[in-house]
């Protein structure tokens, strides 16, 4: 992998089996050796390959169902690949509708364990703790359990640790619904404030104007395969074709 | 030269310092949840020895000499594998947050898990010294053979951590895994020879003192601590070998299964 290349993806395939019975005690099992669960297969994402440079914003675009997750997770490292691999250079962050906290942990224990988990060491993240609780708008509950945190609040400490602390590479998935609009206004300020340059993001989004705006190259997904990668109109416009 | 490279390698990663952030926050959230706190984790063995000195001294009249310091040192090694074992069965599930959302690695969470024992078992370790070393009346002094209970505990640290990873990773495939886990733990306690006379219970169990890992761990430790003995050299060795194959058992596990816990969990 060349020192340039943030992620390499080469003939990645993911298929899920699902059962349409339990069989996840050794009881069941056992009583049932010889009558093994019925299995359905989902191919989640079908063959495909590409690169992602350092520095760069690729965006992902498809209809709901079409495997934009399943990738995601696969280039972030959450999800094993069935076929090929997927070669990270550097931590990851995967951010939907939250990061991954735990609710039994405060404010303050969670923005420490994520921003260890995405390769901070303890001084840097003193360093940052301050922008995060004042961004997230959290000050008076930094020492409280995020389980009694509304979810607008549990939302808005996600996005603040992902922006302030971020991996090497970001993956948002569909983030700017988070929070109410003045906290959506400064998500998208902080995005158009330079943040996402010099980063390596990979958007997914619905909105054809983030993408537009963020991103230098695209992908259009559709039935679990990678139907187009490279200039971000051309993705845009397989997808508004797709949507007729 | 090796020391250049490791110091290197522990300026640039952040492993070192983020396992140690999660023990303390484990350790944290078991132990200063309630308002006791500490004691809780005292109050097990002592409950325990005392239902144990009643049955075993008065009752049946064993005649163990140092009853309580025989049964101390047996129960915070006993206690320290079952609460990171059966403790541990869910830990990928209760553990999700943390790999959920980025690749860290999962062998991270259980390093971070176990140190957390360890240092509830420093607590208790230190406790049983002063004891024994105080309040104990008529038995051997510490002295430099007790420092062979360092190897005999990292052995005990190695086979909990070993089963921790094969229990969590069967977990995943099989959920009742939880149950079968008490009902063995609750058969290997009296398989092990924690209440009975080592003389006693190698006469009427031959053979177990090999088979049950944890029963080696306890023979030693009462022989360097209690007795001012070696340990029994080949039970030592025989222990090691045989936590480092469910080790490498647990690694293979966790590599196959364990990596597809995001999705099956």
């Amino acid at each position: 992998m060349k020192n340039s290349t943030a992620l390499l993806a080469k003939n990645i395939s993911k298929t899920f089996y699902i059962s349409e019975d339990s069989h996840n005690t050794v009881k069941h099992r056992l009583f049932n050796l010889f009558n093994p669960p019925r299995k359905k297969k989902v191919s989640a994402l079908k063959m495909t390959s590409f690169e992602i440079n350092k520095g760069e914003c690729v965006g992902l675009l498809g209809r709901n169902g079409c495997g934009k997750s399943t990738l995601v997770k696969l280039l972030a490292g959450v999800y094993p690949t069935d076929t090929g691999y997927v070669k990270i250079n550097g931590s990851t962050m995967l951010m939907n509708l939250g990061v991954g906290m735990s609710h039994e942990l405060t404010a303050r224990e969670n923005i420490y364990v994520s921003g260890s988990v995405l390769g901070l060491k303890i001084k840097e993240i003193d360093a940052i703790f301050d922008t995060i609780i004042d961004f997230a708008e959290l000050r008076d509950f930094v020492d409280t359990k995020i389980k009694y945190f509304s979810s607008g609040m549990v939302a808005r400490l996600g996005f603040s640790i992902a922006v302030n602390a971020g991996a090497d590479i970001m993956f948002l998935d569909e983030i700017f619904a988070v929070g109410d609009m003045k906290f959506q206004e400064k998500a998208i300020k902080v995005f158009e404030s330079s943040w996402i340059e010099g980063k390596t993001v990979v958007l997914v989004s619905h909105s054809m104007d983030v993408i537009r705006k963020y991103c230098s190259r695209a992908g259009f997904m559709k039935n679990g395969e990678m139907v187009y990668f490279g200039d971000t109109e051309k993705a845009i416009e397989l997808y508004m074709a797709d949507n007729q | 030269m090796s020391s250049t490279v490791l110091r290197d390698w522990n300026n640039r990663s952040n492993k070192i310092e983020r396992i140690w952030l999660l023990a303390k926050i484990e350790f944290k959230l078991r132990y200063y949840e309630n308002k006791l706190g500490l004691l809780w984790a005292l109050l097990k063995p002592i409950s325990e020895i005392f239902i144990f000195y009643v049955a075993f001294e008065i009752v049946l009249k064993q005649g163990v000499p140092n009853f309580v310091s025989f049964l101390f040192i047996a129960l915070i090694m006993w206690n320290f594998f079952v609460e990171s074992t059966a403790g541990t069965i869910q830990i990928l599930n209760a553990k999700k947050y943390l790999y959920e959302y980025t690749n860290m690695n999962k062998l991270e969470i259980y390093l971070s898990t176990i140190l957390s024992n360890c240092i509830g078992f420093f607590f208790n370790l230190s406790l049983f010294l002063i004891y024994f070393q105080f309040l104990d009346n008529g038995t051997a002094e510490l002295s430099l053979k007790s420092l062979y209970i360092i190897p005999i505990f990292i052995n005990l640290v190695v086979f909990s951590l070993a089963f921790s990873l094969i229990l969590s990773n069967i977990y995943v495939l099989a959920k009742d895994i939880t149950q079968i886990w008490l009902v063995i733990t609750g058969v290997g306690f009296w398989l092990s020879p924690i209440l009975f006379k080592l003389e006693l219970f190698r006469k009427a169990l031959p053979g177990v003192d090999y088979l049950n890992p944890i029963s080696g761990i306890i023979i030693n430790a009462r022989n360097v601590i209690l007795y001012n003995k070696n340990p029994e050299w080949d039970l030592m060795a025989f222990g090691w070998v045989y936590s480092s194959f469910l080790l490498f058992l647990g690694l293979i596990l966790l590599n196959k299964i364990g990596s597809k816990a995001a999705e099956k969990l």
